[in-house]
Protein backbone atom coordinates (compact mmCIF):
# COMPACT_ATOMS: atom_id res chain seq x y z
CA UNK A 1 0.00 0.00 0.00
CA UNK A 2 1.29 3.23 -0.89
CA UNK A 3 2.04 6.43 1.77
CA UNK A 4 -1.01 8.55 1.23
CA UNK A 5 1.12 11.65 3.87
CA UNK A 6 4.03 12.93 4.67
CA UNK A 7 5.93 11.43 7.73
CA UNK A 8 5.43 12.58 11.03
CA UNK A 9 8.90 14.25 11.21
CA UNK A 10 8.25 15.88 7.48
CA UNK A 11 4.93 17.02 8.75
CA UNK A 12 6.08 18.61 11.79
CA UNK A 13 9.01 20.91 10.08
CA UNK A 14 6.51 21.54 7.60
CA UNK A 15 4.49 23.95 9.95
CA UNK A 16 7.25 24.63 11.61
CA UNK A 17 8.41 26.66 8.80
CA UNK A 18 4.97 28.10 7.86
CA UNK A 19 4.60 29.31 11.28
CA UNK A 20 8.49 30.93 11.28
CA UNK A 21 7.72 31.79 7.78
CA UNK A 22 4.62 33.82 8.68
CA UNK A 23 6.47 35.54 12.11
CA UNK A 24 9.26 36.26 9.27
CA UNK A 25 7.54 38.11 6.54
CA UNK A 26 4.96 40.34 9.17
CA UNK A 27 8.23 41.15 11.81
CA UNK A 28 9.99 41.88 8.43
CA UNK A 29 7.47 44.33 6.78
CA UNK A 30 6.96 45.64 10.36
CA UNK A 31 10.53 46.70 11.17
CA UNK A 32 11.34 47.96 7.68
CA UNK A 33 7.79 50.22 7.06
CA UNK A 34 6.23 50.70 10.67
CA UNK A 35 6.21 53.41 12.37
CA UNK A 36 8.07 52.33 15.03
CA UNK A 37 10.87 54.19 17.37
CA UNK A 38 14.19 53.29 16.91
CA UNK A 39 14.99 51.40 19.75
CA UNK A 40 12.06 48.89 18.63
CA UNK A 41 13.53 48.58 15.37
CA UNK A 42 16.63 47.29 16.59
CA UNK A 43 15.26 44.92 18.85
CA UNK A 44 13.23 44.05 16.09
CA UNK A 45 15.75 43.35 13.52
CA UNK A 46 17.77 41.44 16.17
CA UNK A 47 14.34 39.15 16.93
CA UNK A 48 13.87 38.79 12.86
CA UNK A 49 17.37 37.83 12.26
CA UNK A 50 17.35 35.45 15.10
CA UNK A 51 13.86 33.50 14.23
CA UNK A 52 15.57 33.64 10.13
CA UNK A 53 18.64 31.64 10.79
CA UNK A 54 16.43 29.05 13.16
CA UNK A 55 14.22 28.64 10.09
CA UNK A 56 17.09 28.41 7.43
CA UNK A 57 17.86 25.19 9.78
CA UNK A 58 14.78 23.92 9.69
CA UNK A 59 14.61 24.32 6.13
CA UNK A 60 17.64 22.66 5.60
CA UNK A 61 16.88 19.71 7.95
CA UNK A 62 13.62 19.72 5.87
CA UNK A 63 15.59 19.39 2.25
CA UNK A 64 17.76 16.72 4.00
CA UNK A 65 14.36 14.99 5.01
CA UNK A 66 12.78 14.98 1.63
CA UNK A 67 15.72 13.77 0.04
CA UNK A 68 16.19 10.53 2.48
CA UNK A 69 12.41 9.88 3.05
CA UNK A 70 10.74 9.69 -0.10
CA UNK A 71 7.43 11.85 -0.51
CA UNK A 72 3.63 10.23 -1.00
CA UNK A 73 3.14 10.45 -4.52
CA UNK A 74 0.45 13.45 -5.57
CA UNK A 75 -2.99 11.90 -6.02
CA UNK A 76 -4.17 9.72 -9.21
CA UNK A 77 -7.11 11.64 -9.66
CA UNK A 78 -5.10 15.07 -10.09
CA UNK A 79 -5.00 15.92 -14.09
CA UNK A 80 -1.63 15.76 -15.75
CA UNK A 81 -0.87 19.61 -15.47
CA UNK A 82 -1.57 20.14 -11.89
CA UNK A 83 0.67 17.60 -11.15
CA UNK A 84 3.28 19.54 -12.82
CA UNK A 85 2.49 22.69 -11.58
CA UNK A 86 2.20 21.02 -8.46
CA UNK A 87 5.61 19.91 -8.70
CA UNK A 88 7.02 23.24 -9.77
CA UNK A 89 5.18 25.10 -6.90
CA UNK A 90 6.66 23.20 -4.93
CA UNK A 91 10.14 23.18 -6.06
CA UNK A 92 9.78 26.92 -6.34
CA UNK A 93 8.61 27.40 -2.52
CA UNK A 94 11.58 25.55 -1.48
CA UNK A 95 13.88 27.75 -3.57
CA UNK A 96 12.53 30.48 -2.23
CA UNK A 97 12.71 29.92 1.26
CA UNK A 98 16.44 28.97 1.16
CA UNK A 99 17.06 31.44 -1.33
CA UNK A 100 15.24 34.42 1.34
CA UNK A 101 17.31 33.44 4.73
CA UNK A 102 20.55 33.12 2.68
CA UNK A 103 20.27 36.49 1.13
CA UNK A 104 19.70 37.83 4.82
CA UNK A 105 22.72 36.34 6.29
CA UNK A 106 24.40 37.80 3.44
CA UNK A 107 22.83 41.34 4.02
CA UNK A 108 24.08 40.74 7.79
CA UNK A 109 27.31 39.61 6.46
CA UNK A 110 28.64 42.15 3.92
CA UNK A 111 26.88 45.35 6.39
CA UNK A 112 29.35 47.96 7.68
CA UNK A 113 27.42 47.80 10.79
CA UNK A 114 28.91 44.51 11.83
CA UNK A 115 25.94 43.58 14.23
CA UNK A 116 26.25 39.97 15.15
CA UNK A 117 23.56 37.67 14.93
CA UNK A 118 22.86 35.79 18.24
CA UNK A 119 20.08 33.30 18.46
CA UNK A 120 18.55 34.47 21.55
CA UNK A 121 20.96 33.68 24.03
CA UNK A 122 25.10 35.19 24.13
CA UNK A 123 26.69 31.80 23.50
CA UNK A 124 24.72 30.99 20.24
CA UNK A 125 26.50 33.16 17.97
CA UNK A 126 25.84 32.77 14.04
CA UNK A 127 28.72 33.34 11.98
CA UNK A 128 29.09 36.02 9.33
CA UNK A 129 29.81 34.79 6.06
CA UNK A 130 33.72 35.16 5.27
CA UNK A 131 35.14 37.54 2.23
CA UNK A 132 32.06 39.74 2.00
CA UNK A 133 32.34 42.10 5.17
CA UNK A 134 32.07 46.08 5.03
CA UNK A 135 31.04 44.65 1.56
CA UNK A 136 28.27 47.98 0.46
CA UNK A 137 27.29 46.47 -2.63
CA UNK A 138 27.13 42.53 -1.61
CA UNK A 139 24.68 44.23 1.18
CA UNK A 140 22.91 46.26 -1.15
CA UNK A 141 22.23 43.18 -4.03
CA UNK A 142 21.21 41.16 -0.98
CA UNK A 143 18.78 43.74 0.44
CA UNK A 144 17.09 44.11 -2.70
CA UNK A 145 16.93 40.69 -3.40
CA UNK A 146 15.88 39.62 0.24
CA UNK A 147 12.90 42.25 -0.52
CA UNK A 148 12.37 41.21 -3.81
CA UNK A 149 12.15 37.42 -3.10
CA UNK A 150 10.33 38.11 -0.12
CA UNK A 151 7.40 39.85 -1.95
CA UNK A 152 7.67 36.59 -4.07
CA UNK A 153 7.46 34.43 -1.67
CA UNK A 154 4.17 35.84 -0.11
CA UNK A 155 2.53 35.60 -3.61
CA UNK A 156 3.66 32.27 -3.50
CA UNK A 157 2.24 31.20 -0.35
CA UNK A 158 -1.32 32.59 -1.39
CA UNK A 159 -0.92 30.78 -4.23
CA UNK A 160 -0.06 27.84 -2.52
CA UNK A 161 -3.41 27.58 -0.01
CA UNK A 162 -5.28 28.77 -2.80
CA UNK A 163 -4.21 25.70 -4.78
CA UNK A 164 -5.29 23.45 -1.60
CA UNK A 165 -8.71 25.07 -1.12
CA UNK A 166 -9.24 24.41 -5.71
CA UNK A 167 -8.42 21.04 -5.16
CA UNK A 168 -10.82 20.51 -2.29
CA UNK A 169 -13.33 22.35 -4.25
CA UNK A 170 -13.13 21.04 -7.82
CA UNK A 171 -11.14 17.83 -7.30
CA UNK A 172 -12.81 16.69 -3.86
CA UNK A 173 -9.72 16.16 -2.51
CA UNK A 174 -8.21 17.05 0.80
CA UNK A 175 -4.93 17.65 0.27
CA UNK A 176 -4.55 19.13 3.93
CA UNK A 177 -5.05 15.40 5.12
CA UNK A 178 -1.17 14.83 3.62
CA UNK A 179 0.28 17.31 5.77
CA UNK A 180 -1.09 16.54 9.26
CA UNK A 181 -0.77 13.64 11.59
CA UNK A 182 -2.88 10.36 11.86
CA UNK A 183 -3.00 6.93 12.75
CA UNK A 184 -3.95 5.09 9.32
CA UNK A 185 -1.21 5.71 6.35
CA UNK B 1 78.87 79.33 39.51
CA UNK B 2 77.35 82.66 40.93
CA UNK B 3 75.12 81.64 43.91
CA UNK B 4 71.62 83.03 42.40
CA UNK B 5 72.14 80.30 39.01
CA UNK B 6 73.34 77.60 42.11
CA UNK B 7 69.98 78.21 44.15
CA UNK B 8 67.71 78.45 41.21
CA UNK B 9 69.57 75.05 39.89
CA UNK B 10 68.74 73.73 43.36
CA UNK B 11 65.05 74.98 42.95
CA UNK B 12 64.74 73.19 39.91
CA UNK B 13 65.90 69.75 41.06
CA UNK B 14 63.91 70.07 44.52
CA UNK B 15 60.41 70.83 42.12
CA UNK B 16 61.86 67.40 39.96
CA UNK B 17 62.55 65.33 42.57
CA UNK B 18 58.96 66.79 44.28
CA UNK B 19 56.62 66.28 41.55
CA UNK B 20 55.00 63.11 41.95
CA UNK B 21 54.44 60.70 38.74
CA UNK B 22 50.78 59.43 39.23
CA UNK B 23 50.46 55.74 37.42
CA UNK B 24 46.92 55.06 36.51
CA UNK B 25 45.56 51.86 35.33
CA UNK B 26 42.55 49.91 35.64
CA UNK B 27 43.85 48.96 39.10
CA UNK B 28 43.38 52.49 40.83
CA UNK B 29 40.85 54.19 37.78
CA UNK B 30 38.43 53.66 35.97
CA UNK B 31 38.32 55.17 31.91
CA UNK B 32 34.76 54.58 30.71
CA UNK B 33 32.49 56.22 27.85
CA UNK B 34 28.54 57.12 27.57
CA UNK B 35 26.52 57.61 24.09
CA UNK B 36 23.73 56.65 22.71
CA UNK B 37 22.45 54.03 20.55
CA UNK B 38 18.45 53.52 18.98
CA UNK B 39 17.96 56.41 21.31
CA UNK B 40 18.94 54.06 24.46
CA UNK B 41 21.90 54.88 26.96
CA UNK B 42 24.83 53.03 26.84
CA UNK B 43 27.72 52.81 28.33
CA UNK B 44 31.08 51.42 28.55
CA UNK B 45 34.57 50.55 30.36
CA UNK B 46 38.10 49.56 29.21
CA UNK B 47 39.16 46.87 31.29
CA UNK B 48 43.20 47.50 30.25
CA UNK B 49 44.97 51.36 29.97
CA UNK B 50 47.40 52.83 31.86
CA UNK B 51 48.24 56.31 31.96
CA UNK B 52 51.61 58.63 33.64
CA UNK B 53 50.91 61.99 35.01
CA UNK B 54 52.88 64.90 36.01
CA UNK B 55 51.06 67.77 37.07
CA UNK B 56 51.97 71.21 37.89
CA UNK B 57 53.65 72.70 39.67
CA UNK B 58 56.22 70.21 38.02
CA UNK B 59 58.17 71.80 35.72
CA UNK B 60 57.10 69.95 32.86
CA UNK B 61 54.06 68.59 33.54
CA UNK B 62 52.58 65.79 31.56
CA UNK B 63 50.03 63.58 30.65
CA UNK B 64 50.33 60.16 28.87
CA UNK B 65 47.41 57.04 28.57
CA UNK B 66 47.12 54.28 26.36
CA UNK B 67 43.95 51.83 26.23
CA UNK B 68 43.84 49.06 24.66
CA UNK B 69 40.66 49.32 22.30
CA UNK B 70 39.70 45.56 22.41
CA UNK B 71 39.27 45.76 26.07
CA UNK B 72 36.27 48.10 25.91
CA UNK B 73 33.00 46.10 27.38
CA UNK B 74 29.65 47.12 27.77
CA UNK B 75 28.04 44.45 29.47
CA UNK B 76 25.63 44.53 26.18
CA UNK B 77 26.58 41.22 23.58
CA UNK B 78 25.74 43.17 21.03
CA UNK B 79 27.81 46.25 21.53
CA UNK B 80 31.01 43.95 22.76
CA UNK B 81 30.79 42.53 19.35
CA UNK B 82 30.45 45.11 17.03
CA UNK B 83 32.75 47.48 18.86
CA UNK B 84 36.16 46.01 17.67
CA UNK B 85 34.49 45.89 13.94
CA UNK B 86 36.42 47.45 11.05
CA UNK B 87 34.02 50.32 10.74
CA UNK B 88 33.91 51.02 14.69
CA UNK B 89 37.27 50.52 16.76
CA UNK B 90 39.06 48.40 13.98
CA UNK B 91 40.88 46.77 16.55
CA UNK B 92 42.77 44.62 14.07
CA UNK B 93 44.60 47.55 12.50
CA UNK B 94 44.48 50.15 15.27
CA UNK B 95 44.67 48.01 18.92
CA UNK B 96 45.87 51.02 20.78
CA UNK B 97 44.62 54.46 21.73
CA UNK B 98 46.87 57.01 23.25
CA UNK B 99 46.74 60.42 24.89
CA UNK B 100 49.74 63.28 24.96
CA UNK B 101 49.10 66.33 26.82
CA UNK B 102 50.96 69.50 25.17
CA UNK B 103 49.82 71.97 28.41
CA UNK B 104 48.51 71.36 31.81
CA UNK B 105 47.83 74.72 33.57
CA UNK B 106 46.93 74.55 36.81
CA UNK B 107 43.87 76.63 37.36
CA UNK B 108 41.82 77.74 40.27
CA UNK B 109 40.29 75.30 42.70
CA UNK B 110 42.67 72.59 41.80
CA UNK B 111 41.80 72.37 38.34
CA UNK B 112 44.16 71.71 35.85
CA UNK B 113 43.40 72.55 32.28
CA UNK B 114 44.73 69.69 29.87
CA UNK B 115 45.16 70.48 26.14
CA UNK B 116 46.54 67.19 24.23
CA UNK B 117 45.99 65.16 21.31
CA UNK B 118 43.85 61.99 20.91
CA UNK B 119 45.00 59.42 18.77
CA UNK B 120 42.44 56.56 18.34
CA UNK B 121 42.17 54.58 14.95
CA UNK B 122 45.23 56.42 13.37
CA UNK B 123 43.92 59.95 14.12
CA UNK B 124 45.23 61.96 16.24
CA UNK B 125 43.20 64.90 17.30
CA UNK B 126 43.05 67.98 19.84
CA UNK B 127 41.44 67.89 22.84
CA UNK B 128 40.62 70.23 25.78
CA UNK B 129 39.03 69.05 29.14
CA UNK B 130 39.68 69.90 33.03
CA UNK B 131 40.92 67.45 35.05
CA UNK B 132 39.72 68.02 38.79
CA UNK B 133 41.30 66.67 41.86
CA UNK B 134 38.61 66.72 44.61
CA UNK B 135 38.84 63.97 47.90
CA UNK B 136 41.76 61.90 46.87
CA UNK B 137 40.33 61.98 43.33
CA UNK B 138 41.18 63.46 39.87
CA UNK B 139 38.37 63.11 37.45
CA UNK B 140 37.76 64.56 34.20
CA UNK B 141 35.30 64.42 31.18
CA UNK B 142 35.11 65.43 27.52
CA UNK B 143 33.55 64.45 24.39
CA UNK B 144 34.85 63.68 21.54
CA UNK B 145 33.35 63.64 17.85
CA UNK B 146 33.33 59.77 16.64
CA UNK B 147 32.66 61.07 13.01
CA UNK B 148 35.67 62.98 13.24
CA UNK B 149 37.73 59.73 14.13
CA UNK B 150 35.50 57.76 11.36
CA UNK B 151 34.36 55.69 13.53
CA UNK B 152 31.39 54.28 12.45
CA UNK B 153 31.60 56.13 9.55
CA UNK B 154 30.40 53.85 7.01
CA UNK B 155 27.93 52.27 9.25
CA UNK B 156 26.31 55.79 10.70
CA UNK B 157 27.26 58.51 8.74
CA UNK B 158 24.14 60.68 10.14
CA UNK B 159 24.48 59.11 13.73
CA UNK B 160 21.09 57.86 12.91
CA UNK B 161 21.85 55.37 15.07
CA UNK B 162 24.52 56.00 17.23
CA UNK B 163 25.29 59.65 18.78
CA UNK B 164 28.00 61.28 17.07
CA UNK B 165 29.16 62.76 20.30
CA UNK B 166 30.85 60.01 22.78
CA UNK B 167 31.58 61.41 26.29
CA UNK B 168 34.67 60.31 27.93
CA UNK B 169 34.92 59.63 31.45
CA UNK B 170 38.16 59.40 33.53
CA UNK B 171 38.35 58.69 37.42
CA UNK B 172 41.84 58.07 39.19
CA UNK B 173 41.96 57.14 42.56
CA UNK B 174 44.90 59.02 44.25
CA UNK B 175 44.51 58.44 47.72
CA UNK B 176 46.75 54.87 48.44
C1 LIG C 1 12.44 32.56 5.55
C2 LIG C 1 13.15 33.46 6.13
C3 LIG C 1 12.93 34.96 6.05
C4 LIG C 1 11.82 35.66 5.60
C5 LIG C 1 10.52 35.11 5.04
C6 LIG C 1 12.15 37.08 5.75
C7 LIG C 1 11.28 38.10 5.42
C8 LIG C 1 11.62 39.45 5.45
C9 LIG C 1 10.78 40.52 5.00
C10 LIG C 1 9.37 40.37 4.44
C11 LIG C 1 11.47 41.67 5.17
C12 LIG C 1 11.00 43.09 4.83
C13 LIG C 1 11.45 43.43 3.43
C14 LIG C 1 11.17 44.87 3.06
O1 LIG C 1 10.00 45.28 3.05
O2 LIG C 1 12.15 45.58 2.76
C15 LIG C 1 12.77 41.35 5.74
C16 LIG C 1 13.75 42.25 6.05
C17 LIG C 1 14.97 41.90 6.62
N1 LIG C 1 15.42 40.64 6.92
FE1 LIG C 1 14.43 38.92 6.60
N2 LIG C 1 13.41 37.19 6.28
C18 LIG C 1 13.92 35.91 6.48
C19 LIG C 1 15.16 35.58 6.99
C20 LIG C 1 16.14 36.49 7.37
C21 LIG C 1 17.44 36.14 7.88
C22 LIG C 1 17.98 34.71 8.10
C23 LIG C 1 18.10 37.31 8.13
C24 LIG C 1 19.49 37.53 8.67
C25 LIG C 1 20.23 36.70 9.35
C26 LIG C 1 17.20 38.40 7.76
C27 LIG C 1 17.51 39.72 7.87
C28 LIG C 1 16.69 40.75 7.46
C29 LIG C 1 17.07 42.15 7.55
C30 LIG C 1 18.39 42.72 8.11
C31 LIG C 1 16.00 42.88 7.00
C32 LIG C 1 15.89 44.40 6.87
C33 LIG C 1 16.23 44.84 5.48
C34 LIG C 1 16.22 46.36 5.37
O3 LIG C 1 16.59 47.04 6.32
O4 LIG C 1 15.82 46.83 4.31
N3 LIG C 1 16.01 37.86 7.31
N4 LIG C 1 12.83 39.98 5.90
Amino acid sequence: MTRLRYNGFAIALHWLTAIGVLVLIGSGLYMVNGDISKADQFSLYQWHKAVGVIVLNVVLLRILVRLLCKPPGLPESLPQLHKHAAKLGHFLLYLLVIMIPISGWFMVSASPFGLPTFVFVDWIKWPHIPFVERNKTVESIANWTHMILAYAFICFICGHILAVIHHHRHHRLNLLKRMWWSRDK
Amino acid sequence: MKPIVFVFLCLITINEVLAETIDASANNGTLGFVGEHAGMVFTGTFTRWQAELVLPPAVNPKISAEFELNSATTGDSVYDSTLPEGDWFDVENFPTATFESESIVLGTDDKFEVIGNLQLRGKSLPVEFILHRKDGKLTAEFDIDRLAYEIGAESDPDAEWVSQYINMRLTISTST
